[in-house]
Order: structure tokens, then C-alpha cells, then sequence
């Protein structure tokens, strides 16, 4: 894989972390030309991947997970790495029911590899050739040029190890050209607030969110990094995402922050801005009572301001 | 250097232990002899038998988010039949190294032929208007909006599918606003009593739902535009004067828009 992945997450390896990684997966293939059953494919085979990093990697405890996905304009390339005994490259004497997840992988992806990482830690590359390719199709409004493949997405979760339900969890997410920034960051915090036990009401605000941090930071930093970091507490999500690209490209988020999140505030992390943001959901107590008799119109969103 | 460990690699965490109490089950290997040169149908059946939960378990990891299940684990059970016939014990691979391929590519067939790329919108479509429903109804029943495991276990479905459902019907409602237009034909019946009479907002899940995998796609200005034009039903010059731009450019931008949604929805399911 040769520079900067177009996304990358670092997960601890709890079970729940797989799905994160299936919807940055979903949140990517949103935005290049995978067919449903190309989705599938790679979808089964990275959660192999995935779950034998969950299940055998660090026996009895967890370590890292991480997964690094390629677009090309051949198709995608997976990664997946673990830090502890990931797989047995030849463990192809699966037991008899057992230890599919190679044959798994072996028949979905176009090719498999299996690599020692210095004797401590497994590599797994997984190719998957798409027949349309997997770099983003058309121009995004006209106004951006790059026509360059996915961009990079940065997704790191750690901390958290002990992680239960209910302690802390933080999420680490670097974000680099918008489009595909905008449908990962839009999964991944979906993703994350259902975790923080979020209401479907308050989820559903995290998309217009996303949108609106990655008009306003993601596309000034052109080629740069923006980055998030998320904790996730019951009911409440921290956020840190930058770098600020401008104290200019604050004004124009300030309104939507007002309206999507519980507080917003400039956190210095060395001599990089970083916006730190605050979510949280009341949960039933003192949620709001629904408007009733389902009528669409009923729908209490806060819309996307448009320019 | 890491072939030297011999942990047990029986996957905990999906359960497919055979079903059937460990009845001393013969060897395999005698059972295909039985079968393949033999001829004898009992030993197929123990194979079967055997076999079966690699075919569940392969169902349900392939199979994850396609609606019947039990007709996909019909396919793989084809699949595994398939795959007992022709594995030839000479070779000396393990059974399953060749099983899981032969039934992951039935059903994997049987997606393409089914033009199951086409329809699974459908189902994830229905899902979507499910999850709404439910969110709604929870959400009257219990004075605020449920969370998504409330609405998984409500719904018997994934948590993963919820996110998905919701996610649809996010793209849904940036296209559409959130205003019926009435009269339409009687054809959303079909789907049920869930969407009752605003057939026109059914079109448009279904458009959504077809459409949500590529929205990302379009960029939110021309999402707007696609919806101001096709759900407001306002011309050209009325977007223009709202958005601020031309009428030549809201015409160039809808046409850019639907041109990048038709080449991406009409993605050939690759001639086989």
C-alpha cells in the first residue's frame, strides 16, 4: 500500500470495533462504484479478517486492530494488522467446523496475503479487483479539481481497553479530501453515538454534522490531515477535530455547532487547534416528547444551511 | 514462525457447533469413500448432516444482510451437496478448503443471477421504512426517540442494520424534504400499510434507497437542486433564484447530477 491509506482505523480488538469497521467500509463504498455484491464480498472478508484479529490475536486480552483500506484504480486494497499471534499463515487444517475465516478470505478476495510483522504481529492483505474500479467517479461541485483516488481518512480508536460498557472509549479519526471524508466521518459517527447510546433523534444529527466539519475543515486543508478524536462515554461523545485550518473557517461552523452540538471550544494540542465539541443525548428522562400521527413533517432534524 | 501454535480455532462467537449432540459421528473420510465410490445415499446424507452448520454458518456470514435467510441457506446447501460430489479425497485438502469456496461461489452466483445487486435495494429499502415506522411508533409509545439497540431488539434485527436503515432514511429526507405531494397511483400497496397513501414519498425511498449507496456522490448544493427540481417541483429559474446562481448552471448542474447518478446506479452487475 504504498503511501498514506485512503482510510485508516486503529481499534482496540473488542467484537463491537468490527462493525466500525464495516461501516468506514460502507461509509467508502458510498462514494466509489462498488456493486452490492463486490460490498458483500469484501465486507464478509474483512470481517474475517477482522474477527480473527478479535478472537486469536491477543489471547485472553486485546491490542491493536488495524485496518488500513486502498483505493486504486483496479480496486480496493485491505489491510489488516494485529500486534499480537493474528493468523497462522498456513492454517489451511482448519478444524471441522472451525477456522473458516481463511477459506472465507481466500475465496472472496482476488488475492491473500499473509505476512509476519518482525515475528510479532500478522499482516493480512486482501486484494479485491473491481471491475469499475474504486476511485471516486465525477467532480464534486466543480470547484474541486483533484480527480485523485479516495483521499485519505485516518480512523484510530484507543484507550478505552478495559472498555466496558459504560467507560471511556476514545476514537481517533484523521480526515483528508472531503468526499470520501464526508461518508466515512457521517458512518463512523453514527456508529459511535448509537455506541454512546445515542437516540435515533440525536443520531440522526451527526450526519449534518459531519457534513458541515468537513465543509468547513476538511476541504480548506486540501492535502493536509484533518483529524477527530472522539470519546465515547454513555450518553455524551467528546470531539476534538483539527487541525483548525483558519480561525475564518470557524465562523462559518460556529451556527451549526450552536445548533448540532452541546458546546463548542478551540483546545490547543502542541501547536496544532484543534475544535473540541461536546454531544450528548438526555436520554429518556428529559427527552423531548415526540410530535405525533406520523405525518412526514415530523421529522425535527436540524436541516443543512446551504451556501 | 507462527505455524507452531496449535490453538484451538473453533470460533466461539457465532455458535456453529453442530447442532445435533455429538453422536459418534463416523469418520469423514470413510463416509466419502462410502458415497463416492459406493454410491450409498446414507453416507451422502451423514455428509450432509455433518456439513450442514459450515453451510449455516457460511449463510450468515455471506448472507448478513440479505432478507430470507432460509432461502440463501437453501443455495449454500446446494453449495455444500456440490461440494461433497466433486471433493476428491486423493488430493488430500481438507474438506473444508474446498467447501467453503464451491458454496460461497453458489451463492454468490445466485446473487448475480437473481440480479440480487438490483433487488437488494428493495430489501434495505423495506428495512428502512420498517426502522422509520418503529421509530416513530416507539417514540409515541415512550414519549422520546429510541436508541438503536432499542429499535434492533424491537425489530429482531442487527444493530448494524438499524445504522444502515437509518442511514437511508437520512439520505432520504436530504433529498426529498419532508412535504407529500398527493395522488399517485395505488401501486405502493404492495409494500404494505406501511406507507398508507403518500405514495409519491414511497417513489421516493425507493428512488433514495436505489440511490443511497452513490448520494455520496453529489455534493449537497446539487443534492439540494435534485430535490428543489424532482420534490418541489420548482423550474429551473425559481432554483436559480433561490440558490443564487444561474439558470444555466442549476440546468448544467442537474444534468451533471443525474448523468453521475445514472452512470453510478446503472452499474452493470459485470456480464458474468
Amino acid at each position: 500500500m504504498a503511501g498514506l491509506p485512503n482510510v485508516r482505523l486503529n481499534l482496540p480488538s473488542r467484537p463491537e470495533n468490527v462493525l466500525l469497521v464495516r461501516q468506514a467500509l460502507r461509509g467508502l463504498a458510498d462514494t466509489v462504484a462498488l456493486d452490492a455484491i463486490e460490498l458483500n464480498d469484501i465486507s464478509t472478508a474483512l470481517s474475517e479478517a477482522c474477527n480473527n484479529v478479535v478472537v486469536h490475536a491477543y489471547p485472553g486480552g486485546q491490542g491493536p486492530m488495524v485496518v488500513e483500506m486502498q483505493g486504486s484504480a483496479d480496486g480496493l486494497e485491505m489491510l489488516v494488522r494485529d500486534r499480537g499471534h493474528g493468523l497462522k499463515p498456513h492454517a489451511s487444517e482448519p478444524s471441522e467446523i472451525g477456522g473458516i475465516g481463511i477459506p472465507v478470505m481466500l475465496a472472496l478476495a482476488d488475492s491473500v496475503e499473509f505476512s509476519a510483522v518482525n515475528g510479532e504481529g500478522t499482516d493480512v492483505r486482501m486484494r479485491f479487483a473491481t471491475p469499475k474500479g474504486a476511485v471516486l467517479a465525477g467532480q464534486d461541485g466543480g470547484e474541486e479539481t483533484s480527480d485523485e483516488a479516495v483521499g485519505e481518512l485516518l480512523v484510530e480508536a484507543d484507550g478505552g481497553l478495559e472498555g466496558v460498557n459504560g467507560e471511556l472509549e476514545s476514537v481517533h479519526l484523521a480526515v483528508g479530501p472531503p468526499r470520501l471524508a464526508r461518508a466515512v466521518l457521517a458512518r463512523v459517527l453514527a456508529a459511535v453515538a448509537a455506541r454512546a447510546r445515542f437516540s435515533t433523534e440525536r443520531i440522526a444529527t451527526t450526519g449534518p454534522l459531519a457534513e458541515q466539519l468537513v465543509d468547513h475543515l476538511a476541504e480548506p486543508l486540501q492535502d493536509r490531515r484533518l483529524t477527530l478524536t472522539a470519546t465515547v462515554a454513555p450518553r455524551r461523545l467528546d470531539l476534538l477535530v483539527g487541525p483548525i485550518p483558519a480561525e475564518s473557517s470557524l465562523e462559518g461552523l460556529t451556527p451549526a455547532l450552536e445548533r448540532l452540538t452541546d458546546g463548542h471550544g478551540v483546545s490547543r494540542s502542541g501547536s496544532t487547534d484543534l475544535l473540541a465539541l461536546r454531544l450528548s443525548d438526555a436520554g429518556p428522562e428529559q427527552a423531548s416528547r415526540k410530535k405525533n400521527n406520523g405525518m412526514p413533517g415530523d421529522h425535527g432534524e436540524p436541516r443543512r444551511h446551504t451556501a | 514462525m507462527m505455524t507452531s501454535q496449535t490453538r484451538a480455532t473453533t470460533p466461539t462467537r457465532s455458535g456453529e457447533v453442530p447442532a445435533r449432540g455429538e453422536v459418534r459421528q463416523p469418520d469423514p473420510r470413510q463416509l466419502f469413500i462410502r458415497w463416492q465410490r459406493g454410491g450409498d445415499p446414507v453416507a451422502r446424507e451423514a455428509l450432509v448432516q455433518r456439513y450442514m452448520p459450515l453451510a449455516r454458518s457460511l449463510t450468515r456470514r455471506y448472507g448478513r444482510s440479505s432478507e430470507p435467510f432460509e432461502d440463501l441457506l437453501q443455495v449454500a446447501s446446494l453449495g455444500l451437496l456440490k461440494a461433497i460430489d466433486r471433493y476428491d479425497l486423493e488430493r488430500g485438502h481438507p474438506f473444508q478448503s474446498f467447501a467453503v469456496p464451491t458454496i460461497l461461489g453458489e451463492m454468490r452466483r445466485y446473487f448475480r443471477d437473481s440480479g440480487w445487486a438490483i433487488h437488494v435495494p428493495r430489501g434495505a429499502q423495506e428495512r428502512a421504512l420498517r426502522v422509520r415506522d418503529a421509530r416513530e411508533r416507539l417514540a409515541n409509545e415512550h414519549g422520546h426517540a429510541p436508541t438503536v439497540n432499542q429499535l434492533a431488539e424491537y425489530l429482531e434485527i442487527d444493530c448494524e442494520d438499524v445504522l444502515d436503515a437509518l442511514q437511508a432514511i437520512q439520505a432520504y429526507e436530504t433529498v426529498s424534504l419532508d412535504a407529500p405531494r398527493p395522488g399517485s397511483d395505488e401501486g405502493a400497496a404492495a409494500y404494505g400499510d406501511s406507507i398508507g397513501t403518500d405514495d409519491e414519498r414511497y417513489e421516493l425511498v425507493e428512488l433514495d434507497a436505489t440511490l443511497s449507496a452513490v448520494l455520496g456522490h453529489i455534493p449537497a448544493r446539487e443534492r439540494l437542486i435534485l430535490r428543489m427540481r424532482y420534490v418541489e417541483d420548482l423550474t429551473q429559474s425559481e432554483i436559480a433564484d433561490r440558490v443564487g446562481i444561474s439558470q444555466m448552471q442549476v440546468s448544467r448542474l442537474l444534468r451533471r447530477s443525474l448523468d453521475q447518478l445514472r452512470s453510478l446506479t446503472h452499474a452493470p452487475a459485470a456480464a458474468d
